[in-house]
C-alpha cells in the first residue's frame, strides 16, 4: 500500500515537473523566438508584404519579456513569426497575379 | 516553293507588326475594365461614375447631393489658391514650375517621365517645385499639400483624365506594378484592392456599398467625416491607398512610394476619357 502511495507521489512530481519544464519559458527562448519573428517579418519586408499588426505583436513581445512574462512573451514572438511567413507565402502566391483580363 | 515561304514569311511579320501596334496590353486592360463595369452596372452611364459609390446608389446620391450644396472643401479651394499664388522667399511661384495654365496643371498628371524613368505625380510635382525653390518639401497625406491639390483639382473641373502609357519598357513596368498590386491579393485578410472595388463593387461591406474603382482617382483629394476628427477632413488620394491598405491588415506603403505612384498610374488610366471632378466629399 505505501508502495503504491509513493509511485503515485512520485508519478504526479514527475508529470508536474515534465509539464513546467514545458511551458515555463525563460529569456533565451524569447531571444530566440525574437531573432526568428525579426527574420520572418525582415523577409515579408523585403517583399513589399509586410502585413499590419506583426511589428506590434512583436513589440508587445518585447513589453512581456522586459515584464517577465516569457510565456507570453514568446507566444506572441512566435505569433509574429507566423505572420511573417505567411506574408511572405502570400508574396510568392500573388507573384503573378494578372487580373482578370 | 520559294516563292510560296517569302510570302507567307511576309505576310507573317506583316501579322505580327499589325497585332503590336494594336496590342499596347495596358489599352485592351482599359477596354476589358470599362466592359466590366458597364455590365455590372448597365443604368450608370459611364461618365457618372466620376462619383463613385453615389453613381450606383441613389440613397447615398441624395446624401451626397444636399453635401454638396455647402461643399465642407470649399474652404480648402480657397487656402489652396492663397497658397498658390503666395510666392516663395524668392519671389516665384508655384506657377513657375508649371509649362500649362494652371486649369490645366491637375489634368496632366500622374504621367511617365522619360528622363527620371519613374511616374511623377501631382503632389511629387508640387514638392519638386518647392524643393527647387529652396522650400521645404509639404507632408504628402495631409494638410498644404490637400489644399494645394483642391485648389488645383478645381480649377481643372470639366477636363478629362488622359495617361499616357506609352510602348516603353519602363513605362510598361511602373504600369504593370500598378496592375500587380491592384489585382494581389494582401494583409491578413487576404484581400486585393480588386476583392472590394471590383469583383464586390455595389455589394455592402457591413454598413458601407463598395465603389466602383471606375472613376476613383476622378475627385481626389477628398473630405471625409472620418478624417476631419484629427485635422481638416481632407486627404490625398495616397492617404486613401494607405488606409485601404490597413483595412486587409497589410502594412501600408509611404505617401508617394513607388508602389503607390505606381497604383495611381494604373488606377488613373483606368479612368481615362472620364472628367475631372475634384475635389470632392466622400464617406
Amino acid at each position: 500500500m505505501n508502495h503504491a502511495k509513493t509511485f503515485t507521489a512520485i508519478t504526479l512530481a514527475g508529470l508536474l515537473a515534465a509539464s513546467l519544464s514545458a511551458t515555463a519559458a525563460n529569456m533565451n527562448d524569447f531571444t530566440k523566438a525574437e531573432a526568428d519573428a525579426k527574420a520572418a517579418i525582415d523577409a515579408a519586408a523585403a517583399a513589399n508584404y509586410e502585413w499590419r499588426d506583426s511589428e506590434k505583436m512583436l513589440k508587445e513581445a518585447g513589453k512581456a519579456a522586459k515584464a517577465g512574462d516569457f510565456d507570453k512573451a514568446v507566444k506572441l514572438a512566435n505569433k509574429a513569426k507566423r505572420q511573417g511567413d505567411l506574408a511572405v507565402a502570400q508574396a510568392k502566391a500573388q507573384k503573378d497575379v494578372k487580373g482578370p483580363h | 516553293m520559294k516563292k510560296i515561304a517569302v510570302t507567307f514569311t511576309t505576310l507573317c511579320t506583316l501579322a505580327v507588326l499589325m497585332l503590336g501596334c494594336a496590342s499596347n496590353p495596358a489599352e485592351k486592360d482599359l477596354n476589358d475594365f470599362r466592359d466590366y463595369y458597364s455590365k455590372r452596372f448597365p443604368d450608370t452611364p459611364t461618365n457618372d461614375f466620376i462619383n463613385g459609390v453615389y453613381s450606383i446608389d441613389k440613397g447615398s446620391r441624395d446624401q451626397w447631393e444636399s453635401l454638396e450644396e455647402f461643399p465642407p472643401y470649399e474652404i480648402i479651394i480657397e487656402k489652396g489658391e492663397k497658397l498658390f499664388n503666395t510666392p516663395f522667399k524668392n519671389g516665384k511661384t508655384y506657377a513657375s514650375c508649371f509649362s500649362v495654365p494652371v486649369d490645366s496643371i491637375k489634368s496632366s498628371y500622374p504621367y511617365f517621365d522619360k528622363k527620371r524613368k519613374e511616374v511623377i505625380t501631382l503632389e511629387l510635382a508640387l514638392n519638386d517645385c518647392r524643393k527647387a525653390n529652396d522650400e521645404e518639401p509639404l507632408k504628402y497625406k495631409t494638410g498644404a499639400i490637400t489644399h494645394l491639390g483642391a485648389y488645383l483639382a478645381f480649377q481643372g473641373r470639366g477636363k478629362t483624365v488622359n495617361v499616357t502609357i506609352d510602348s516603353s519598357k519602363e513605362s510598361l513596368e511602373w504600369y504593370n506594378r500598378g496592375k500587380q498590386h491592384f489585382y494581389a491579393k494582401r494583409g491578413q485578410l487576404n484581400m486585393s484592392c480588386a476583392d472590394c472595388h471590383y469583383y464586390n463593387a455595389g455589394n455592402r461591406i457591413r454598413a458601407d456599398i463598395l465603389s466602383p474603382a471606375l472613376g476613383h482617382t476622378t475627385h481626389f483629394p477628398v473630405y471625409r467625416n472620418k478624417w476631419a476628427t484629427d485635422g481638416d477632413g481632407m486627404g490625398t488620394l495616397h492617404r486613401r491607398y494607405g488606409g485601404c491598405n490597413k483595412q486587409v491588415r497589410a502594412k501600408p506603403f509611404e505617401a508617394q512610394s513607388e508602389e503607390y505612384r505606381a497604383l495611381e498610374y494604373f488606377h488613373t488610366y483606368m479612368s481615362n476619357g472620364l472628367t475631372l471632378n475634384g475635389p470632392g466629399v466622400r464617406k
